[in-house]
């Protein structure tokens, strides 16, 4: 089958999205499901037909998400109703939009690039007294170090039940 | 206009801290936030409210948890139910939003209490954590209810607001994503920005009825 001439194909819009918390490890074809049955849930399958979403491509935490051209406002309210990705919570922040992946790739490149987790001691956060390195104490329980950026620090309580993920700042630290 | 996500629950209730929330929200596009069970505050150019959420069993409880508020400076917000009990918590003074419509009874919030929220200038909250995470007839039944507040709205031009509920900043959405959000239960942008201030004019204290002249 031969490939159709340009003015015959469908126009795509191309959509740039966040994925948060930061150093989640994305599945493309687990989050392609997420929000497949985001698009669904919201739109019914008569839209989602229309729509056609895919993920195209996931890269250094952002993930590039293809739809037909005119629905990318549809996509974007279903994006925002994705909470989870094979129980692992997650949030899809919208960047930009555009025609082309490339252009997409390239606000990537410009965009800070997502680092991954970081098991050293932040720049300027220095562990409790009496704690070994790289662990924190936070509302007198222990924690450890998963994620540094600016301001933000994503710890882990420390052990093998109830580690939850918090999020919190430097300062939170600095102040426990 | 002062950009406002009318409830959000920092740790202990979530798993994010107050500053990291205020962080977030502040790149999401918002000035300020109602962290309820939090004292208030400002962190990078951001502001904290505090929030109190009453959900008391008995009138009596509720009144008290109301009156003991009253001193703090809080935003106040009662979760409704019948519809007895929203018109008596409307005409409380020092009630600021009355929240949890949705779940309330399907008469919990008729013409009548329109017409009381409005003259005592009490919102009516649009819980958006039930648009962003509910699924199936969780989600429909809530859209169908915000709809229906949503008329009253335009009938009385009673104060509504927007919240989040976040207990995680993952929780947290950015403006624009709640403009579309809030265009599922027919609200447009004029709605949305109106809502999203409405916090700061329902905080506001309100000229007395009575002015005494010497």
């Amino acid at each position: 089958m031969s490939p159709r001439p340009p003015t015959l194909r469908e126009n795509r819009r191309y959509i740039l999205v966040r994925v948060e918390p930061a150093g989640t490890v994305i599945d493309q074809k687990e989050l392609y499901y997420a929000i497949s049955d985001a698009v669904t849930s919201l739109w019914g399958d008569a839209a989602a037909g229309v729509i056609t979403q895919a993920v195209v491509a996931a890269e250094m935490g952002h993930v590039i998400i293809r739809c037909l051209r005119g629905t990318e406002k549809d996509l974007a309210i279903a994006l925002s109703t994705v909470t989870s990705c094979r129980d692992v919570r997650l949030a899809l922040r919208i960047v930009a939009a555009s025609g082309t992946i490339e252009s997409l790739r390239e606000r990537i490149r410009i965009v800070q690039p997502v680092t991954g987790p970081s098991p050293e001691p932040a720049a300027g956060l220095t562990g409790t007294d009496g704690t070994e390195p790289g662990e924190y104490v936070f509302a007198e329980k222990p924690f450890i170090l998963l994620y540094c950026n600016g301001q933000k620090v994503d710890v882990i309580e420390k052990g093998f039940k109830n580690a939850h993920r918090l999020f919190l700042t430097k300062s939170d630290l600095e102040n426990s | 206009m002062k950009i406002t996500d009318a409830a959000v629950f920092p740790y202990p209730c979530g798993d994010t801290s107050v500053p990291r929330l205020a962080l977030e929200a502040k790149a999401l596009g918002f000035d300020s936030l109602v962290a309820i069970d939090t004292p208030a505050g400002s962190f990078d150019g951001m502001e904290v409210l505090s929030g109190i959420a009453v959900q008391e069993a008995s009138m009596r409880d509720v009144i008290n948890r109301v009156k003991r508020a009253n001193d703090s400076g809080a935003v106040v917000s009662v979760t409704a139910r019948d519809n007895g009990f929203n018109r008596a918590v409307i005409g409380l003074k020092g009630v600021h939003i009355i929240r949890g419509i949705h779940a309330a009874d399907k008469n919990a919030f008729d013409h009548v209490t329109a017409k009381m929220a409005a003259d005592n200038n009490v919102a009516i909250d649009i819980d958006l954590s039930i648009l962003i995470s509910g699924r199936g007839i969780i989600r429909q039944r809530a859209i169908h209810r915000f709809r229906d507040i949503l008329i009253l709205e335009r009938r009385f031009e009673f104060p509504v607001t927007l919240s989040t509920c976040a207990r995680s900043y993952l929780d947290l959405r950015a403006v624009r994503e709640i403009t579309g959000l809030c265009s599922l239960i027919g609200m447009d942008i004029s709605g949305v920005e109106k809502a999203l201030d409405a916090v700061g004019r329902v905080t506001a204290s309100s000229p007395s009825a009575v002015r005494v002249v010497l």
